[in-house]
């Protein structure tokens, strides 16, 4: 009995260690280094999905440390960088850190993964340490941690997901602030200015939305620089963002105009337009198939999805649009102006639920004092936020797009 | 009897032989005895040769009151084309109400040109005032839009969208909102019951 027994132990540890061999095997990681205009991006890509921490644990430099069982080896060609020195590899047992030193102590960073290969990336930004001194309006900085002050609304609940529950692809938010630069948008009668009004709100929306969500946010700007539509709406599809809100003041030639409205695109269709676009949206399926057969016609018909990249997300924006509308009558108070559809040109291209909010009338001499306190932009950010958090609960977790 | 038939004969004989003689000798000149133009054209009754016709239209202006739009009458030259009679139409909402509603075109801003296509697009280009002298904003854009585009689909039934140039050429947008690259649809929604 007794050595057969071992003899089955034995056999089942070989079948075990064999199969785990075979399975698992080498975690191979290629790294690259690559400098965009205004960062610098790191990519790690891997054959297997990585369990990491991420740490600053010195100023100078990133730890990605990373769990795993099987040796890891990386891939990686000479750094040439504006911002990173170097990216190494440091074992510990089963312990590896990749460290990413950067050239400066006065960066910060964000990062994010997408599926499929398995990519971790982290963008690393150089803090412009000069524009903080110069900016001559106090909303346009940067709110850090200490300063953030608790919005005067009860705090918002928290959603925070399990970190395995949804796709990291589908994990941020685009928050784009209308106009900068010299393009200024709507004036008040006391000289109060539509871009200052929409960097401000957003800078706080991206701080509340970061400290109570698990959700990476994208701000198309962050300064008061000019930025195209077209940028805008790119900010959105290459962060493959989960929804999009163009923040505004609103301007009217009637200086009695007041209250909030929430827009999405209306594609002003035509008959034909309509029934092109129902169609494609009953027939999906039907459509990629016949991409795939009539290669002739496939950049033809990319072109045509791409035209209306918002309006197979029309339905989700209006949505979207009615929860946000929502809580700006009820927990800011404005006066409810609804929710409307109008060709805004930054809506159009955008590929997700997109929505642009049109808080209070600069034109209106009471409303833009209020615009003007950062109290009404506290909660201005805050009831958008309550309506951002009803629509992910709403919305379908795993991302919409196939 | 006989005597006097003849008589009558000679008598047409002489004043046909007369009238020739006054034809020839008026007429060195051919082309100043044709009839004055406006004579021959006047078929219609009641057309005064020099008065050009007229027609009424309906302007549509915001109103402080609700925000819609406002008909407002107005009295334009007709013809010769749809063209020119629409131009006349926005050169009208440029100058704004007579009854103190609020014209959303800038003052500042010229027509430059009216063109209609068989499809029933009506290309309306501004000089660059149109939207340098706009004031933005979201709402003010659409009052703009739609109290062109209005006007027209409703005074001309061969106008069916409006597509808004300025200073000859495609504008992303109006003050950094409306979409202006698309044609408009005229949206009735917007005028006060």
């Amino acid at each position: 009995m007794l050595p057969g027994r071992h003899r089955i132990l034995a056999g089942l540890a070989g079948a075990l260690l064999f199969s785990f061999l075979l399975g698992q095997g080498l975690t191979q990681i290629k790294v690259s280094v690559k400098d965009y205009a205004d960062f610098s991006r790191v990519t790690l890509e891997s054959s297997q999905t990585l369990i990491y921490t991420i740490a600053r644990r010195t100023p100078g430099a990133i730890e990605v440390s990373i769990d795993s069982a099987n040796p890891i080896r990386i891939q990686n060609g000479p750094v040439s960088s504006r911002i990173i020195r170097s990216v190494s590899l440091i074992r510990q047992g089963t312990r590896h850190t990749l460290s990413i030193e950067s050239k400066t102590e006065s960066f910060n960073f964000n990062y994010y993964t997408v599926g499929n290969p398995f990519q971790l990336i982290l963008d690393l930004r150089e803090v412009e340490r000069q524009a903080e001194a110069v900016s001559p309006r106090p909303e346009e900085k940067k709110p850090s941690p200490a300063v953030e002050e608790k919005p005067s609304l009860p705090p918002p609940q928290d959603i925070r997901r399990p970190a395995a529950s949804s796709p990291s692809a589908s994990r941020t938010i685009v928050i784009d602030p209308g106009h900068g630069g010299i393009e200024s948008g709507a004036k008040g009668k006391f000289g109060t200015l539509e871009k200052d009004i929409t960097l401000a709100i957003s800078l706080k929306l991206k701080s509340i939305i970061e400290r109570n969500l698990a959700f990476r946010v994208v701000l198309t700007r962050d300064k008061d620089v000019e930025v195209g539509l077209p940028d805008r709406a790119a900010e959105a599809n290459n962060n493959n963002a989960l929804l999009f809100i163009s923040i505004h003041a609103n301007g009217s030639y009637q200086k009695s105009s007041r209250g909030s409205e929430t827009f999405f695109l209306n594609l002003n269709a035509t008959d034909e337009d309509v029934r092109r676009l129902a169609f494609f949206e009953n027939t999906q399926t039907e459509l990629q198939a016949r991409i795939a057969a009539e290669q002739d016609y496939q950049d033809d018909i990319k072109m045509i999805l791409w035209d209306m990249a918002q309006a197979a997300f029309i339905r989700q924006s209006g949505r979207l649009a009615e929860l946000v509308q929502a809580q700006l009558n009820g927990l800011l108070g404005t006066a409810n102006r609804g929710i409307k559809q109008a060709p805004f040109k930054v809506l159009t291209e955008v590929a997700c639920p997109a929505i642009l909010v049109e808080v209070a009338f600069l034109s209106n001499p009471e409303e833009e004092r209020q615009l003007g306190s950062e109290e009404f932009q506290w909660n201005v950010a805050q009831a958008i936020y309550q309506g951002l958090v009803n629509a992910i609960r709403e919305f379908p977790a795993e991302d919409s797009r196939r | 009897m006989i005597r006097g038939r003849l008589l009558v004969l000679v008598v047409l004989g002489l004043s046909l032989v007369l009238l020739s003689l006054l034809f020839f000798l008026s007429g060195g000149g051919g082309e100043a005895v044709k009839g004055p133009p406006p004579n021959l054209g006047g078929n219609e009754p009641g057309s005064h040769p020099g008065i050009p016709q007229l027609k009424k239209v309906v302007l549509f202006f915001l109103s402080e009151a609700d925000e819609l739009l406002h008909p407002e009458e107005r009295v334009i030259v007709s013809g010769p084309t749809p063209e020119r009679e629409a131009g006349r139409v926005v050169e009208e909402l440029i100058k704004g109400s007579r009854q103190g509603l609020i014209s959303p075109l800038p003052a500042e801003a010229q027509l430059r040109q009216v063109f209609l296509t068989k499809e029933g697009i009506a290309y309306v280009d501004f000089s660059r005032e149109f939207s340098d002298q706009h004031p933005s904003g979201s709402t003010a854009e659409m009052g703009t839009v739609y109290c062109l585009v209005n006007s027209l689909a409703f005074n001309f039934k061969s106008i069916k969208k409006v597509f808004i140039l300025v200073n000859g050429g495609e504008k992303e947008t109006l003050g950094g909102h409306i979409s202006l690259t698309e044609p408009f649809l005229p949206n009735f929604f917007l005028i006060a019951e």
